[in-house]
């Protein structure tokens, strides 16, 4: 089996499971808990023996892992690595971890790069590991930072290297902070959108472009880091 | 000449960059290209050579902490050091450098600066561009092609030397084609062996318009500390039965492990060897006949052999022979190793190379191995080989 599942237990069951060299683009509003999406998805690969490559830049690596160890789910060290691109900002001296490489700032895509490149290679040449889950949180601060050419390139080099690698990409987007024509030219670059709204206090998610035709809105609730979906059939 | 201060590369460049010359190390994503710039700027700076620096994608004291990783503290250098922040006011932060780009977006601010440097450094000062490729992010690729046309023209003026770091993104055709041919005297590619991932990385030369150059790829790696070295995956060592051939392997390692039982290897020696900006995993075999089929098995895609014979042992020399056979050792560059000089009655190495009609190109380096004797000389010598240096 060389397909991957969100873990999202009836999205999974409608879209049937997702192609090795997919990219994906989590979109929705700020505050809709895109952030536990993100991280459910992480940590469900782990689970399964999967490795994750995490680029941060909105908080630094050691956050990251917090929110795992904070909502008590066990994760493999050896099988994570993050591209932390806040730290080195804020002017506090931190070297390196085994799981943490700092990027000098969100500015330095060479850096990032660089840094993506070489978790891949540990993970499938030292570590025989065949699946990755490579998540970048979040190309909308990228885009604060570099125009959205810039952007695009790097994207276009990343997730050809997703694609050559039989990983899978995540890409979150912040809904709103960006003009449609920023989103569409970003889309491009992706297989398919995992879509967020909010509605009256009420989130739903979705996933369009993964099978013929959009999976139903899921309603959904969070419950510490666990994400539950209801309804939608 | 300015030495670029990578292993070899010097070399292929006819000793370095002549004064007045531009060059670009073009970095393929992924790769740790930009080392290669900081290596040459650390380089320069040590050996007393006026330095500047354009920082585009970190703030000065970020890109000075980054020189630390790789041992190389260039505060020591401030003096000799000007760096053009054009980072900063990107990200709305306060700089205490002399040299500051108020608005990096804007290529005739970068412009006014650089040359405005240009003019008061030393002349033969090494000008040294962080990020090429954020600079033309952020101004655009062809307004940023005029400019770096001024720049090495200013360059030639200060017979400066101008070096550029560029990371090749998927940018317009004619933006790469305007890069790879035309407008640098110098174009250096540092790119990625990719299968599923990438899992080596090289680099060579594309372009030097001073120097009779040849189209060679270097394997390298990157230290921290250390920098850039050039990476030889495969030396074998091969030889008869106790010649000393796990022995050498261990002398030449900084680590090494072997299988072997009773004193004779059965499987093989791995080492590796950090010498001298240069990187090598080898890998000794058994000597014993019964292990041909391994022997053989160990020996593919070696780049250099190392034949280890026992000098006292001359009746061995004709399995020597036999042994660079299996290996298919002729054809590629190899190195005898006249080993156990130090026992007396050990035959020199004009005896050997007349007795057995050794051909005057092969080196055969006298070696005691116990002893770690001649061992550094001799991989050297083959690295030299290997990598077409001699
Ligand atoms: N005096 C002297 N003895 C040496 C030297 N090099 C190796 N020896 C000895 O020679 C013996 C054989 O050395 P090894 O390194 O095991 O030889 P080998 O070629 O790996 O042997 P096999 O794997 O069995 O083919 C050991 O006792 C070593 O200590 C040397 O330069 N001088
Ligand atoms: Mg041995």
């Amino acid at each position: 089996m060389d397909g991957y599942f969100l873990g999202l237990d009836k999205l999974d069951e409608n879209i049937k499971g997702i192609r090795a060299g997919s990219n994906i683009m989590l979109l929705g509003p700020p505050m809709s808990g895109k952030e536990t999406i993100i991280n459910n998805i992480v940590y469900n690969g782990l689970k399964e023996g999967e490795a994750a490559v995490i680029v941060t830049t909105r908080e630094p690596g050691e956050n990251v892992l917090q929110w795992f160890e904070y909502n008590n789910l066990e994760i493999p060290l050896e099988h994570i690595g993050i591209v932390d691109c806040v730290t080195k900002t804020l002017g506090v001296p931190t070297g390196d971890t085994v799981n943490i490489k700092r990027a000098s700032s969100p500015v330095d895509l060479t850096g990032i790069g660089v840094k993506i490149s070489q978790f891949l290679e540990e993970f499938w040449m030292k570590k025989n590991l065949r699946k990755t889950r490579l998540c970048i949180n979040s190309l909308s601060t990228m885009l604060m930072y570099s125009n959205i050419q810039t952007v695009f390139r790097f994207l276009h080099v990343f997730t050809g290297r997703v694609k050559a690698a039989g990983a899978i990409g995540v890409y979150l987007v912040e809904e709103g902070m960006h003009d449609d024509q920023a989103i569409a030219t970003l889309k491009q670059l992706f297989d398919g959108v995992i879509e967020v709204k909010q509605e009256n206090d009420e989130h739903f998610i979705r996933v369009v472009g993964m099978g013929l035709k959009p999976s139903p809105w899921y309603n959904y609730t969070i419950d510490g880091a666990d994400l539950i979906l209801i309804g939608g059939d | 000449m300015v030495e670029t201060g990578i292993p070899r590369l010097d070399k292929f460049l006819g000793d370095g960059i002549p004064a007045g010359k531009s060059m670009v190390y073009f970095n393929h994503p992924g790769v740790e290209g930009d080392v290669f710039g900081m290596q040459t700027l650390y380089h320069n700076l040590s050996k007393d050579i006026s330095c500047v620096y354009i920082t585009s994608s970190s703030n000065p004291g970020l890109m000075k902490d980054y020189f630390t990783e790789f041992g190389w503290s260039i505060r020591k250098f401030e003096d000799k050091l000007t760096i053009i922040d054009a980072y900063s006011s990107l990200v709305g932060d306060l700089s205490d450098e002399k040299y500051i780009v108020s608005d990096p977006e804007n290529i005739e601010n970068m412009n006014e600066i650089i040359i405005q440097v240009m003019k008061d450094v030393p002349k033969k000062s090494v000008i040294m561009v962080g990020s090429l490729s954020t600079i033309m992010d952020l101004c655009g690729e062809e307004k940023t092609l005029e400019a770096i046309k001024l720049w090495n023209k200013m360059t030639l003026m200060y017979d400066h030397v101008i070096i550029y770091n560029f990371t090749a993104w998927p940018y317009s055709k004619s933006t790469i084609h305007a890069i790879k041919d035309k407008i640098f005297n110098s174009v250096i590619t540092v790119g990625g062996i990719a299968e599923r991932v990438i899992f080596g990385q090289y680099f060579g030369v594309l372009k030097a318009d001073w120097a009779d150059h040849k189209a060679q790829s270097m394997l390298f790696r990157v230290l921290r500390p250390g920098g850039i070295k050039i990476y030889i995956p495969k030396i074998l060592v091969t030889g008869p039965f106790d010649a000393g051939k796990s022995t050498f392997v261990h002398s030449l390692s900084t680590r090494a492990i072997s299988v072997d039982r009773l004193g004779t290897t059965i499987a093989l020696d791995h080492g590796h060897i950090d010498h001298k900006g240069f990187s090598a995993d080898i890998f000794g075999t058994p000597g014993q006949e019964r292990f041909d089929p391994i022997i053989k098995m160990i020996s593919g895609e070696a780049l250099g052999i190392f034949l280890v014979v026992d000098s006292t042992a001359p009746k061995d020399f004709v399995r020597a022979k036999q042994m660079l056979e299996i290996t298919k050792g002729y054809g590629l560059p190899y190195v005898i190793i006249a080993n156990k000089q130090d026992i007396p009655g050990a035959m020199s190495v004009d005896d050997i190379r007349s007795q057995f009609n050794i051909p005057e190109d092969v080196p055969i380096i006298p070696v005691i191995a116990t002893e770690s004797k001649g061992v550094f000389e001799a991989f050297e010598l083959l690295v030299e080989k290997i990598t077409g240096g001699a």
